[in-house]
């Protein structure tokens, strides 16, 4: 079974990313914010990311950036979940490593598709 | 920022009480949010759990629906209409045959009268031949030796009486046999007749009925799960439209955050202002501007909020409206249909053994009759021969008395006789041969009736009670399999019922966390208001693009970008940036 890690600092958010993928046959695991995600990164192997960007501790974007860093990470697809729309913000993202931008709230549908596209 | 001579600046005293009001207000948006996380998450899981009953739910109809659809199901109407048709044609060709029959069988009972006659005709023949027997024989004796020539005469009339007496006898009891046969069978059919026409008109009454009734289940059978689908995705749809709007929050959530630092910001600004300037300070024009997008923000989240539990409440409206009782009831309902059908279909084929029952009987009729003119057909073959024999003989007779002489006078009378008898004998044997003809012509006719009880329609209704045999069996499948899945859909959907309750709970929550958001609102209008009627020229005192820049600065959505813009230029809110549905994947 695929692995997928979502990172939100909304417990409401990660409960209904969660609940999509697992929906979909995907196993999930939840991290709280940046710092978290990359904790549960170091010690284990995600086929995809899911995360928000504004989050205490460490954000979206030094996420994505650590991620990158960590061994065999260097090609995992990263999704961010953002309320954030800006063109800016999302080349920000793109730069970091991100492998797309969705703008919440989601579709859950269209999550579901992109994920198996990406993780297939 | 210039300020103009004739405004007078707010008291120290009023920017403090301002200060302090919109420091309260603030920390009552900090209370919102810590509250409202806890009802937005049991929101969440309570929405999660309707979506996936709905989900089962729509797993469940579109199992009922696709079995409906199977060919099988679908097939049974038309085999129902078939089998009605093969059983009327079934029925009204024997209706049709029991009449020919009846009519026959009539005639028959007429013919036996006649040969009965004859038998009787036969019977007073073989009497006087006896009689002449006798004479002969007292003749013979009386001649003694010249007489001895017509003792041969005598033996064969002997023999022929004996013979003819025995064959009349037969034919009689035969005769009788068969009227009485005749009669049996005429009153069965006579009895029977009017009950198969009733049977007749009842099958094709009750096939109609039955016919109405199945198709009237079948179609609702159809057109219910499929009714029921469309409401429960509509349900889905309304669930999956709520659990967008609340990932929504946390939108909303940054948006009473920045709300929220944005009059702590503004109180500090007053508690700047002390009036210690004349006029509008650069201060206060910000604080001004600020309050004026705080409320415009205050209302759109108030708006969305309100946005949620209207669509909240249709979805649970939704929820007790939609009514699982008739796809429940469907299943039971077409299984009795079906029940009615399928005990018409043993009535058919009971009326079907009956009236094989009535072949048999009529086939047994007919082969009496045969019988009958076969022994007929016998018996006049065996007394054509002796009546040639007896003719020679009597000529031979006459022969031998004419050479005797006034001595055989009475062989002579009694060789008149026998001509007599076998003249009488040959018209009888006439009259039986004409009433053999008609036997056997009535013979004929039974055959060609006989011929419906083993014809076409017995295949063509075999064939459609098969076809409608095994309509009726996957229609059974499918309505048990419908009231089952129904019943676990009205499980369900009390399931979701039940859990309206959890839900109106929460909502009750978010409805008190989000009534502080009036509160708030009313207070920042009323320091709002003051600051205009301190500074009636206070609108004008400010640069929009500086506010803007001011403001915005920590605004991470574009709805929050949008109510600033609303706020300062004036502009309409541009197309919300999410749809209720949700966004879509934007791939680099």
């Amino acid at each position: 079974m695929r692995r997928i890690l979502t990172v939100d600092d909304s417990a409401s958010m990660r409960q209904m990313v969660s609940f999509t993928l697992r929906k979909a046959g995907y196993e999930v695991t939840e991290a709280v914010d940046g710092k978290d995600g990359l904790d549960k990164v170091a010690g284990e192997k995600f086929d995809l990311i899911i995360t928000d960007l504004n989050m205490p501790n460490v954000d979206g974007i030094q996420m994505i950036t650590g991620v990158r860093k960590t061994p065999g990470y260097s090609f995992v697809p990263i999704l961010m979940l953002s309320t954030e729309s800006q063109a800016e913000k999302k080349n920000e993202g793109r730069k970091a490593g991100a492998t797309g931008w969705i703008v919440k709230p989601f579709n859950a549908e269209q999550l579901v598709a992109v994920v198996q596209k990406l993780v297939k | 920022m210039a300020a103009t001579g004739e405004s007078k600046s707010m008291s120290g005293r009023t920017s403090t009480t301002a200060a302090c009001n919109l420091a309260k207000s603030g920390d009552d948006l900090l209370w919102l949010l810590r509250t409202a996380e806890d009802a937005i998450n049991g929101l969440v899981v309570a929405f999660q759990d309707l979506a996936g009953h709905t989900d089962t739910t729509l797993k469940l109809t579109a199992a009922i629906v696709e079995r409906v659809q199977d060919e099988s199901v679908v097939s049974v109407l038309p085999s129902v209409r078939a089998l009605g048709v093969a059983a009327k044609l079934f029925l009204g060709e024997r209706l049709q045959a029991t009449t020919g029959i009846l009519e026959t069988v009539t005639a028959e009972m007429a013919l036996l009268s006649k040969l009965s006659a004859v038998t009787e005709g036969q019977g007073k023949i073989a009497l006087d031949i006896n009689m002449l027997t006798v004479h002969t024989k007292i003749e013979v004796a009386h001649l003694g030796s010249v007489g001895a020539g017509f003792e041969y005469l005598a033996h064969e009339l002997a023999d022929f009486s004996h013979s003819l007496t025995e064959n009349t006898k037969e034919l009689a009891s035969h005769t009788d046999k068969r009227k009485d046969a005749a009669e049996n069978t005429q009153h069965m059919l006579s009895v029977e007749l009017p009950q198969l026409r009733k049977e007749l008109t009842r099958v094709e009454v009750n096939l109609r009925d039955d016919l109405a009734q199945l198709e009237a289940g079948l179609t609702e059978l159809s057109r219910m799960p499929e009714q029921f689908r469309v409401s429960a995705e509509d349900i889905a749809r309304q669930i999956a439209g709520v659990v967008v709007a609340v990932q929504g929050y946390d939108i909303t959530r940054q948006q009473v955050e920045h709300v929220q630092e944005a009059l702590e910001v503004i109180s500090q600004r007053f508690l700047k202002t002390d009036g210690s300037t004349e006029g509008v300070s650069q201060e206060t024009a910000h604080a001004h501007a600020g309050l004026v997008i705080q409320i415009h923000q205050l209302h759109a989240i108030r708006a969305t909020i309100a946005e949620w539990k209207s669509q909240i409440m249709t979805c649970m409206d939704g929820i007790f409206r939609i009514s699982a009782s008739d796809i429940v009831g469907i299943g039971p309902l077409v299984l009795e249909q079906e029940r009615s059908m399928s005990s018409q279909l043993s009535h058919i084929e009971m009326l079907e053994r009956e009236c094989q029952a009535y072949g048999e009987r009529i086939r047994s009729t007919l082969e009496g009759i045969t019988n009958l003119s076969q022994l007929f057909t016998e018996h006049l073959r065996e007394s054509e021969a002796a009546r040639n024999r007896l003719r020679l003989l009597t000529f031979n007779s006459v022969i031998e008395a004419s050479r005797l002489g006034a001595r055989a006078d009475t062989i002579c009378v009694i060789a008149d006789g026998i001509a007599e008898v076998s003249a009488e004998w040959g018209m009888i044997a006439e009259h039986s041969g004409s009433t053999l003809e008609e036997i056997l012509e009535l013979s004929e006719r039974i055959n060609e009736v006989m011929a419906t009880f083993s014809g076409a329609s017995d295949e063509q209704l075999n064939r459609t009670q098969e076809q409608t045999g095994a309509g009726l069996e996957s229609l059974r499948e499918a309505s048990g399999f419908a009231a089952s899945q129904g019943q676990k859909i009205g499980q369900t959907i009390e399931t979701m019922r039940a859990g309206s309750g959890e839900i109106g709970k929460i909502g009750d929550q978010l409805d008190a966390c989000f009534g502080r958001i009036d509160e708030v609102l009313s207070e920042v209008e009323k320091v709002k208001s003051q600051l205009e009627a301190d500074y009636p020229e206070v609108k004008e005192e400010y640069d929009s693009e500086e506010i803007e820049r001011l403001f915005s600065a920590t605004y991470t959505t574009q709805a929050e970008r949008d109510v600033l813009r609303t706020a300062i230029y004036g502009t309409a809110p541009s197309i919300a940036q999410s749809s209720s549905i949700g966004n879509d994947v934007e791939l680099f």
